[in-house]
């Protein structure tokens, strides 16, 4: 019991401090986001708020355009995680199965590309959108989300088709399973954490993407997030306010999808497909 | 009436040969875009009001607005001229402009300003920070002027009067440092920020020309060092977080009176929403000199619009509206998108009701006569002495008095040492 203990105490008081180093930024910004100003500013910072106000929340979702930004942000994600998902995992599955000229320089020409800083690539990207009528749209911005999402999540991918073992897919052909059929019935399943994890990584890779939404989105009504409200909370005046409870929305999405998709539902497929 | 007949469908297919190849007629609206970089939600209404107002006094022109960001203006405004999708007007600073104009995007406009100028009479140093090369490139709007910033009751509690001279400064900031408060506030950033605080010492230290008259380099001098020596001695009673401030946090530092004092454009707004908002507390001053220096004064920033686009219809339409902005019923309103910030650049802009009648130009009223005050002896680097050069652009992008400033602050250098690095490091970026 003791020698229990003795591991047990470290080891609960780590997990205490990474929570604490975790936990403790959400909490800050949370905190603050419904103290009055003066308290956001106050001299000597408030654990917990000494006043408490919605006027921030109010300000921001009532009378900003921040609501838009929010919805065209959805739109964006969610239109990149599933057009990520999509192609990440045929051609992962691709790259992984099949053989061809050229797959081992395909692999590696992808994996450049994720290396190649994108900055550089905003003028002409810029251009190439101007042609194509696609500035100020938001398809432009899942164009360019999924470009940097995708040839990591292909790399990923690939890494956990790996751990699959051969013989599944084999056993499955010998079923009469065609190509389509394995790769949906067979190692989508076990590679469900893969998937998971990629499609949490094009979320966030989108949702926070600003460099380009900054340059290719020109109107308000199509702007999204991260330059949104870079926009609303000023420059020379800024409103700390705003700025917080901007943050705190900012979170949730990411928050509620690693909630929901972070843990049930790899730990629901994976159970599914050991069995 | 078979020939009326014949004429009738004569007459109606000339005209639908020759209608599409004629010019705007009235039906037809000429399209402006208008690109600002004034984004907070109350600023871009209020402007939107006074585009409305246009728009419905102008039926035959629409004026539209799209606020952008500082942040990617300078990315996103080269790539929009070069796609073709230019914005026919769009908002500038003194140092963005030579940028646009080497794109050759930027029309001249100095015979449109010296219309406005009979109309409403800029102040010359308005003008000045966007004419060089034979022609005015931009129309001032507005101007923004740092000022020093106090509160009048901490003066007095600690018997500290309002400097005016360098050593009176020092003094202050010393006797003002206590617990808990910092005799000033001075940023240490590499960025815009500093560039500007750092050149304010510079303007009071005599050293606010960086170019010889012949376009050479002239940063590295006695007084330029004096300028960053003492920035170095008001920064020991500086906040520690200093060296990551931009104009937010040095406001904080002042409205939760942790900083005695700030150089900022205005607290005003944040002072009257975030701290006490009592306007008979509230002190602002120009900022103190070197004893001896003969014009003192403070940076200025005149913000100004530059006319992109070549086409007469849509060149006529954007001065229509830019004459309708500076008319003194509608300029104080437009300034007014930010009180306290955006300072007139017209005379009759000055004494115009709609700018004093704005319910926080009222309650601060001495405040903003003061700013007034302080922002006719504006100026700014590489756009003084009669000579703008426009490689100052390069120099100012890369906040290079800012790194200056880290080199003695942040590094130990000694300011002369870090003056002539300063030097080199803007001749290399202008090569």
């Amino acid at each position: 019991m003791a020698h229990r203990l003795r591991h047990a105490v470290p080891l609960g008081f780590a997990v205490l401090i990474l929570m604490t180093v975790v936990i403790a930024p959400f909490y800050w910004i949370f905190s603050a986001s419904v103290k009055a100003p003066q308290e956001i500013i106050a001299r000597k910072p408030t654990l917990f708020p000494q006043s408490f106000t919605l006027e921030h929340y109010d300000k921001l979702l009532g009378h900003s355009n921040f609501p838009t930004y929010l919805q065209n942000s959805l739109v964006v994600a969610f239109g990149t995680m599933v057009i990520t998902v999509f192609l990440s995992t045929l051609a992962a599955y691709g790259l992984y199965r099949l053989r061809f000229p050229g797959r081992n320089l395909l692999f590696r020409v992808i994996l450049i590309t994720y290396a190649f800083p994108g900055v550089l690539l905003l003028v002409p990207l810029y251009d190439m959108m101007s042609t194509l009528g696609l500035v100020d749209r938001l398809v432009a911005l899942v164009i360019v989300d999924v470009t940097l999402a995708a040839p990591f999540a292909v790399w990923m991918l690939q890494a956990f088709f790996r751990t699959i073992p051969q013989e599944l897919e084999e056993a499955a052909a010998l079923d009469g399973a065609s190509r389509l059929g394995i790769i949906v019935r067979i190692m989508l399943p076990l590679a469900a954490p893969g998937v998971a994890s990629i499609a949490i990584f094009a979320f966030i890779t989108s949702w926070t993407e600003y460099i380009f939404a900054s340059i290719l989105i020109i109107s308000d009504a199509n702007r999204t997030v991260p330059v949104g409200l870079a926009g609303i909370i000023g420059q020379y005046q800024v409103d700390w306010g705003l700025l917080l409870a901007g943050a705190t929305v900012t979170a949730l999405p990411v928050l509620v999808l690693f909630g929901l998709v972070g843990r049930n539902f790899v730990e629901g497929l994976t159970a599914g497909a050991i069995q | 009436m078979r020939n009326n007949l014949a004429k009738s469908i004569v007459l109606l297919v000339i005209a639908l040969l020759i209608l599409p190849h004629m010019p705007a007629t009235a039906q037809e609206k000429v399209s402006i875009t208008f690109w600002h970089m004034e984004q907070p939600p109350y600023r871009v209404e209020r402007f939107q009001t006074l585009i409305d107002e246009f728009n419905a006094a102008n039926p035959d022109i629409e004026v539209k607005q799209e606020a952008q960001n500082w942040g990617e203006i300078y990315t996103k405004a080269p790539a929009a001229i070069a796609a073709g999708n230019a914005p026919e007007l769009l908002f500038a600073i003194p140092d963005f402009t030579p940028i646009l104009r080497d794109l050759g995007a930027v029309q001249p406009v100095e015979d449109f300003v010296a219309e406005l100028d009979a109309q409403h009479k800029f102040y010359p140093a308005a003008v000045a920070q966007y004419t060089y090369d034979d022609h005015t490139w931009a129309v001032p709007l507005w101007n923004m002027a740092h000022s020093l910033w106090y509160r009048k009751s901490v003066f007095e509690e600690a018997g500290v009067e309002v400097p005016a001279t360098w050593d009176e400064w020092l003094a202050a900031v010393e006797t003002l440092t206590k617990e808990g408060q910092y005799g000033i506030g001075v940023p240490a950033n590499k960025q815009l920020y500093t560039d500007q605080t750092v050149y304010d010492l510079m303007i009071n230290g005599g050293a606010d020309e960086i170019y010889n008259p012949d376009g050479t380099l002239r940063f590295n001098n006695p007084q330029t060092v004096e300028a960053f020596d003492m920035y170095s001695q008001l920064y020991r009673f500086s906040p520690p977080d200093s060296p990551g401030w931009t104009w937010g946090e040095a406001e904080a530092c002042f409205a939760n009176r942790t900083c005695a004092m700030i150089l900022q454009f205005t607290v005003i707004t944040t002072y009257d929403t975030q701290a006490e908002g009592d306007p008979e507390d509230l002190g602002v001053a120009p900022i103190p000199y070197k004893e001896g220096v003969e014009t003192p004064g403070t940076i200025s920033y005149v913000n100004a619009v530059m006319i992109l686009t070549d086409d007469p219809a849509k060149q006529a339409a954007a001065k229509k509206f830019i004459s309708f902005l500076l008319e003194p019923e509608n300029y104080g309103r437009f300034l007014n998108a930010e009180p306290g910030l955006y300072l007139p650049v017209t005379e009759d802009g000055s004494t115009a009701e709609s700018y004093w009648n704005d319910p926080l130009v009222v309650k601060y009223k001495s405040q903003v006569e003061v700013m007034l005050d302080n922002s006719t002896s504006g100026r700014l680097f590489g756009f003084t002495g009669g000579n703008t050069f426009p490689s100052i652009a390069t120099i100012s992008a890369q906040n290079l008095l800012a790194q200056t400033l880290q080199m003695v602050v942040i590094d130990g250098m000694s300011p002369a040492d870090a003056v002539e690095e300063g030097q080199a490091l803007m001749e290399e970026a202008i090569e």
